[in-house]
């Protein structure tokens, strides 16, 4: 044994020294704070078809990013930073579901949901290849993949972005089918006399003869001047839901600049809708409805959904299209004792003939809301608070931003 | 395997002093790295705080506190490191040069005892493996005793404490040779133990075959390479993303046993047959 003690010993350091660190690092792993959903009033079956994402992250952590998790009816779970869920990935719900039943259709594809369109006969997806020539003249295509649920066929092309004069990006940010013509919305970045602008841009294309049948510019944006900023925000329902109406708002803030901060003294903002069908582009506007107030939330069809807070209760207004009269207000008491009562402060989604509202954001010291009414009476069927699980627990100060609500068919 | 062991511990002791010295550059370098970065720090303070009257509030604000990031991020705590990864990489060659080269041919004599041949590649295999992961091992027991001398050095409100792991999370660099879960361990020193195995076949080439052997071996080198990373080229190139990433785990882990299994086997095949002394 005596002439072995040095490999021995090498070996035993080894073993004590490794296994020590990760048995150690496996136990003292991020201690994620459990979240529940609490019922107060209502049928708590309603919360069984959503699922709420979100990023969390604790004040001290040096981790900006965050990690993502969601919130179901049967509480939270977060992604763990195994090796095996960062090789298989955490998607959003949307994609993980696309992925599971089109599992040879989704190889090779961009996971961003915005990318996809699914209705009940097709799954659309749209991608833009950019080559970046060293001649300063970019050169952009369209790759474009349809599946046609009813025969499982796939038929994929590529086209080419049509080249326009400063053409400097494309960033998709929609894409939409009617008929046998697929849209796709992008942002579109041009040099322009050294000047950026910054437009949202329609592409038609046909599905059948794989060709570009039409584009335009839907919105433009002044070249950028000192005290005014102004950007365009699409807004969308689910991302891969399909819709008519091209929904954008157009904010014009005009900007105080001091030597130390920029603040916004005046805000403007315009509702833009476009319609596919009729390719008709019309400012709308909300009789009695202040958008500097009401901020717009979700579109669902051609449903606008408005949110406000007032006092204690959130306010959500439909306007559909075309009326000239808003629709009869929802509304909601809020429970949750955040200070910051600003409209932004709850996201909506709706899906059939329910409207759900989630609060933005859950810290270590406030709930959050979460709430399910009926579109059609304007009844509310189910209210809870999400909320610690297990409050005995010490955790270090954390902060939760939702940013999606995935509700299950 | 009796005599496997007995070979691991016969080069194993060979290369102990060695190993030691590569121990002791760590450990005196990266320790006095702790105590002159410590001190720098408690110098600023002194000639701020104490001597400039800045409050402390203020001196937090505009120089922060002294974490261990910046203690590893300087040349004394990297410095070692480089030198172990090089007295390695040195030794990957010279555990087989050093037996054809020397006063008698040692080498004779290894592959003459009366046991598989293949063994003396995994012994020396297993050893070159030893020592990397032994530095490792003795890196990861080494980082919080130098934690703790920072800690008695610097009073508590200049000091941001970290763990190992917090570490490894602000230095991703670092997590290439300390995976940060077990199964990063096993692949990283698996895909090291492949590239080793590579080396080994191609230098036990040069030995057999001289001058024609070193084209043979640096062309078997990047052979072996190129099928083991061929699912990644093919991912990237031909197929555009058409395997889940999963699947190119997998499939990864699948050719790499693919190359090493054929490493091994050519290997044996070569010091069976074609080894000269």
């Amino acid at each position: 044994m005596k002439k072995y003690w040095k490999s021995i010993a090498v070996v035993t350091g080894i073993i004590l020294s490794i296994g020590t660190f990760y048995v150690n690092s496996a136990i003292s792993a991020e201690n994620y704070p459990e979240l529940t959903v609490q019922t107060v009033n209502g049928n708590a079956q309603e919360m069984e078809s959503l699922i709420i994402e979100g990023a969390y992250r604790t004040l001290s952590s040096m981790n900006y990013l965050g990690t993502d998790l969601k919130i179901t009816a049967q509480g939270s779970s977060y992604n763990s930073p195994s090796l095996l869920d960062r090789v298989t990935g955490y998607y959003p719900t949307v994609i993980k579901e696309l992925k599971e039943a089109n599992r040879s259709f989704m190889r090779g594809k961009n996971l961003a949901a915005n990318q996809y369109f699914e209705d009940n006969q097709f799954l659309a997806y749209a991608n833009i290849d950019q080559k970046i020539s060293s001649f300063g003249s970019n050169k952009f295509n369209f790759e474009i993949a349809v599946l046609n649920k009813a025969d499982d066929e796939v038929n994929s092309f590529t086209l080419k972005v049509p080249a326009e004069e400063g053409l400097d990006h494309v960033f998709l940010e929609d894409v939409q089918m009617l008929e046998d013509k697929i849209y796709l919305i992008t942002r579109n970045m041009l040099i322009k006399n050294d000047d950026y602008n910054d437009e949202k841009h329609v592409y038609e294309i046909d599905r059948v003869s794989k060709k570009l049948t039409n584009h335009e510019a839907l919105v433009e944006i002044t070249p950028f001047k000192a005290n005014l900023h102004t950007h365009i925000q699409l807004v969308e329902g689910s991302p891969t839901a399909a819709t008519e109406q091209i929904i954008m708002v157009k904010t014009e803030d005009t900007v105080m600049e001091d030597t130390e901060s920029t603040r916004v003294t005046d805000s403007k903002k315009e509702i833009v809708a476009y319609n596919l069908a009729t390719k008709e582009i019309e400012t709308i506007n909300v009789p009695n409805l202040n958008f500097e107030e009401n901020q717009l939330s979700f579109v669902k069809d051609s449903t606008i959904y408005f949110t406000r807070v007032e006092g204690q209760e959130l306010v959500i207004t439909p306007y559909r299209l075309g009326a000239s009269q808003v629709e009869k207000d929802f509304k909601i008491q809020l429970h949750s004792t955040t200070e910051n009562d600003h409209p932004e402060s709850l996201m909506i989604s709706v899906k059939e003939d329910r409207l759900y509202a989630v609060s933005r954001q859950i810290d270590s010291n406030s709930n959050g809301e979460v709430a399910v009414v009926d579109i059609q009476t304007g009844k509310l069927l189910f209210q809870g608070q999400i909320t610690l699980g297990n409050s005995s627990e010490k955790h270090e100060d954390f902060e939760i931003y939702m940013h999606e609500i995935y509700v299950k068919q | 395997m009796k005599n496997y062991l007995k070979l691991v511990n016969f080069e194993f002791n060979r290369i102990a002093k060695l190993f030691a010295v590569l121990l002791g550059i760590t450990f005196v370098m990266q320790m006095i790295g702790v105590i002159v970065k410590s001190r720098q720090y408690l110098n600023i303070i002194n000639e701020n705080v104490f001597e400039a009257m800045m409050s402390k509030a203020q001196f937090l604000e505009q120089v922060g506190q002294l974490s261990f990031i910046d203690i590893a991020r300087s040349i004394w705590f990297i410095a070692p490191i480089a030198i172990c990864a090089a007295g390695i990489g040195f030794y990957i060659f010279l555990i087989w040069y050093r037996d054809w080269i020397g006063k008698n041919t040692f080498a004779y004599r290894l592959l003459m005892l009366p046991t598989s041949r293949l063994n003396i590649f995994y012994a020396k295999i297993t050893t070159i493996l030893m020592m990397i992961i032994g530095l490792v091992a003795f890196q990861l027991f080494l980082i919080p005793i130098e934690m703790s001398v920072m800690k008695a050095m610097v009073p508590d409100e200049f000091r941001h404490d970290l763990t190992v792991n917090d570490l490894l999370a602000s230095w991703p660099e670092l997590s290439i040779i300390i995976g940060s879960s077990i199964g990063e361990f096993f692949l990283y020193y698996g895909s090291g133990f492949l590239v080793v195995s590579i080396l080994f076949t191609s230098i036990i080439l040069e030995r057999s075959f001289g001058w024609k052997g070193i084209m043979a071996g640096v062309s078997y080198s990047v052979l072996a390479i190129a099928v083991w990373l061929l699912p990644l080229f093919l991912q990237e190139f031909v197929l555009h993303g058409f395997f889940y990433p999963i699947e190119l785990l997998i499939l990864e882990i699948i050719m790499g046993l693919i190359v090493l299994t054929a490493s091994i086997w050519f290997s044996r095949f070569l010091l069976m047959k074609k080894i000269t002394i």
